[in-house]
């Protein structure tokens, strides 16, 4: 869109204060760091950010094109070009590899400081962008910018946490947690520590009432689907899986595994380690499974549903409109049409006419052949064979039952991801496409 | 975080349970907080009737008094739990005592604390109001004093001071509150009883008479769920016009909002043919929208994509859209049936009944 010096005008006050915000932020910061007298060289560096952000919010009031401090529409339009589903998943798997391999500089303050001022830096930029600024202040979206922070604060807090109970492990040391100077008594100081936080909460939410109110939309009609169609925040991640599987896979039994899985997690552990205070280091193969369901099978997708999937669920990069005219070629073909049509040149296995049922399930079962075959692979065979292989020790340990159940669960975790690959490079469909009786995988 | 001269928790409980410990110790240094023991010396100057100091100090110390509340408890050990000198720091304002208590004290409570703990864990609910409804001196406090109670006056101190001592020790299983009833028989209770109880009876009534009135309301309020405040559903059968009215080529999108249906008059397999397609996408249920410029049905819930012949080619969606029965009906208008449908992949497309030849 280029009619940007209205909306220039309209978002300049919002920015002017935001960047303010940051500025004040940073002074603070800086003012502690002083007083503290540890480090005087990033009190000083944050007190020239805090100035910095006091001209770029002087630029913002300006509410002119040539001011207002914004991306250059270049570098937006490549950031349009290159996001695509695939890249987003990868680049936040690579995102939180990166963070979990270099955990121990990221949980340093001024790393962690450093990066949470550059990201909202990047925020501002982006929000001069009238694309990126109408999805991401839609009163909808705007908790989930919230979560996205508030996730990072908690998540940096506890593998501070961790790392440092690492550390005093290593050194022989009790973790952190067992010194029991965090804990206080309930009466009086946590009722009251709740009071307060209950009364300010309450406090907060009317405010956010009243001031992003709820979008409400016409009247319900069953044969009009707002476009796009957008499930409740939380729900989006689901949403997403849909796109990939069956309604009764990805809506039914995927969601009941994760709460199986969940109520399972306490059974399949058998570390004892790590019970009661925050630790990595020894048990990092529940910590990497856990964070990886959570971040990528989770947040991540519900991050690319809110902010990033318009109108027909097309994907949108983070810069572009909302067309819903947007053409996008999605053609996708289930495997049996894969195999025995593009690779074998053949039909696809057909019952002849007036067939009985019988024969007619006969040649379902030989059309589906090579689909149920990789999932019988899948499913059937991957187990054991990593019982003997990477989850040896594991399968010691756990037993056959605990074991099965274990593998089985990361299996059709991970079907997630992988069918999600497939359809993305391969324009996979299904690999078992049974519509008579609506069974599809 | 705040500086670390704070106690921790451990510390407190630990401080708190050698005071507990010490019965004696305890008592005075809860005494200034609870307030308790210049009331009862006041109030017990002023009645001659002995139980009552015993009985109007009781419910107090329970709040703040008999176990040291958390704000005692934390004092005391911030006082470095120097807590056994406590005597020391009782408040002067009850000046009168401190000669008398200290001397009584450690007697009375060592003689309390026995008695009374073994008495906690015989007395029971039925055993208090036993002695109650004998009329005797109820037991739980007055026991422990009854010996050293030689004249009113002096009586009172001692009274006070075991009680205190007492407490700690006794205090969990034993609230002296039952004392009361039986010290407060007087003329007048029988009135009041009868007013509590007309009281009483006719809040009940009126209780249960609002509640039934309520209940009956709603349910004669869910009953009428039942009977819901829409229009009739459109009829199942419906005319959309001659066949002329669909060109070649076309989706017409004009019923859809009335009845969910889109008419198409689309080439199938080398044969025209005009169809009826049900506007629910086969994935979810949502309602797509079809694209002129890509001649497509688009699902905007999850992306599935649907071929104007309404087989689905993107997306989730397992199958292709249905059909609806269509028919030329008596009068030569197209009249589409919704009580039938037709499903491609159970091959019921090619039931005549699906389509109109044009
Ligand atoms: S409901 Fe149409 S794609 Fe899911």
């Amino acid at each position: 869109m280029h009619s940007n010096g209205l909306f220039l005008k309209d978002v300049a006050g919002f920015l002017g204060s935001y960047y303010t915000g940051l500025a004040i932020m940073n002074a603070v910061a800086a003012l502690i760091l002083w007083r503290k007298k540890g480090q005087p060289g990033w009190a000083v560096t944050w007190a020239v950010f805090a100035g910095v952000m006091m001209i770029l919010a002087s630029l913002a009031l300006s509410g002119s094109e040539s001011l207002v401090p914004s991306l250059p529409l270049s570098a937006r339009t490549l950031v349009n070009t290159l996001s695509g589903p695939m890249l987003y998943t990868l680049g936040t798997t690579a995102l939180f590899t990166v963070l979990f391999v270099f955990r121990r500089f990221f949980v340093q303050p001024m790393a962690a400081w450093t990066v949470f001022n550059v990201a909202l830096v990047l925020m501002g930029l982006s929000m001069a962008d009238e694309n990126f600024a109408a999805i991401v202040m839609k009163p909808d979206n705007v908790p989930i910018v919230g979560l996205v922070f508030l996730l990072a604060f908690f998540t940096w807090v506890a593998t501070k946490q961790a790392v440092v109970n690492d550390d005093r492990i290593r050194q022989g040391l009790p973790p952190m947690e067992k010194l029991d100077d965090e804990k206080v008594l309930v009466w009086p100081d946590l009722v009251y520590t709740e009071l307060i936080c209950m009364v300010a909460v309450s406090a907060f939410l009317l405010v956010w009432a009243i001031f992003l109110p709820a979008p409400l939309e016409e009247p319900a009609s069953s044969v009009k689907t707002p476009n796009p169609s957008k499930a409740p925040w939380y729900f989006l991640g689901l949403q997403e899986m849909l796109v990939y599987f069956d309604p009764w896979y990805a809506g039914v039994v995927l969601p009941s595994l994760v709460v199986f899985g969940l109520m399972a997690m306490p059974y399949l552990d058998f570390n004892k380690k790590g019970n009661g205070y925050y630790s990595i280091e020894e048990r990092k193969f529940s910590y990497l499974v856990y964070q990886f369901g959570f971040f990528e099978l989770w947040i991540t997708l519900i991050i690319l549903g809110t902010f990033l999937r318009g109108p027909n669920w097309n994907f949108y990069g983070p810069f572009e409109y909302w067309t819903p005219y947007k053409v996008e070629v999605l053609n996708n073909v289930d495997l049996p049409q894969m195999f025995w049509v593009n690779l074998l040149d053949q039909p696809l296995p057909r019952a002849p006419q007036g067939a009985g049922t019988l024969t007619q399930i006969g040649y379902i079962f030989l059309r589906e052949a090579p689909g149920l075959a990789l999932l019988g692979g899948y499913l059937l065979l991957l187990p054991p064979l990593l019982a003997v292989t990477v989850f040896r020790g594991y399968f010691a340990k756990m037993g056959f039952i605990r074991y099965m159940i274990m593998a089985n669960l990361m299996l059709l975790m991970l079907s997630l991801p992988l069918k999600m690959i497939l359809r993305w490079t391969l324009n996979l469909k299904y690999l078992v496409s049974i519509p008579e009786f609506s069974l599809n995988f | 975080m705040a500086e670390r001269k704070k106690m921790s928790v451990s510390e407190i409980l630990a401080a708190a349970r050698a005071q507990a410990g010490g019965g004696e110790a305890a008592a005075p240094a809860v005494e200034p907080a609870g307030g308790g023991a210049a009331d009862a010396v006041d109030s017990a100057a002023d009645t001659p009737v002995v139980e009552k100091p015993a009985a109007k100090a009781a419910p107090k110390p329970t709040a703040g008094g008999a176990r040291p509340s958390v704000a005692d408890i934390m004092a005391m050990a911030r006082a470095n739990k120097a807590a056994a000198d406590a005597p020391a720091q009782s408040p002067t304002k009850s000046a009168p005592k401190p000669t008398a208590k200290p001397a009584e004290k450690p007697a009375a409570a060592k003689a309390a604390k026995p008695v009374a703990a073994k008495a906690a864990v015989a007395r029971d609910t039925a055993s208090i109001l036993a002695a109650a409804r004998a009329g005797a001196k109820p037991g739980p406090v007055s026991k422990a004093d009854a010996p050293p109670r030689p004249a009113k006056p002096a009586a009172v101190k001692p009274a006070v001071a075991a009680d205190h001592a007492a407490k700690p020790a006794a205090a969990k299983a034993v609230p002296p509150r039952p004392a009361k009833p039986a010290a407060k028989k007087s003329d007048s209770e029988e009135d009041r009883r009868g007013f509590l109880e007309i009281a009483l009876g006719s809040f009940m009534a009126l209780g249960f008479t609002a509640l039934s009135v309520t209940g009956g309301l709603f349910s004669l309020g869910l009953a009428r769920f039942f009977f819901p405040n829409v229009l009739a559903e459109p009829p199942s059968r419906f005319k959309v016009g001659f066949k002329e009215g669909f060109p070649a080529g076309k989706v017409e999108t004009k019923f859809v909002a009335q009845y969910g249906v889109w008419v198409v008059n689309s080439d199938v397999a080398g044969e025209q043919q005009i169809y009826a397609l049900k506007t629910v996408c086969t994935h979810l249920g949502c309602t797509p929208n079809w694209l002129e410029a890509e001649q497509k049905f688009k699902c905007p819930c999850h992306g599935s994509g649907f071929y104007k012949d309404g087989v689905n080619f993107e997306g989730p969606a397992p199958r292709p859209l249905e059909r609806y029965a269509i028919r030329i009906s008596d009068d030569g208008q197209l009249e589409v049936d919704k009580s039938k449908t037709f499903q491609e992949e159970l091959g019921q497309w090619a039931e005549s009944e699906s389509y109109v030849t044009v």
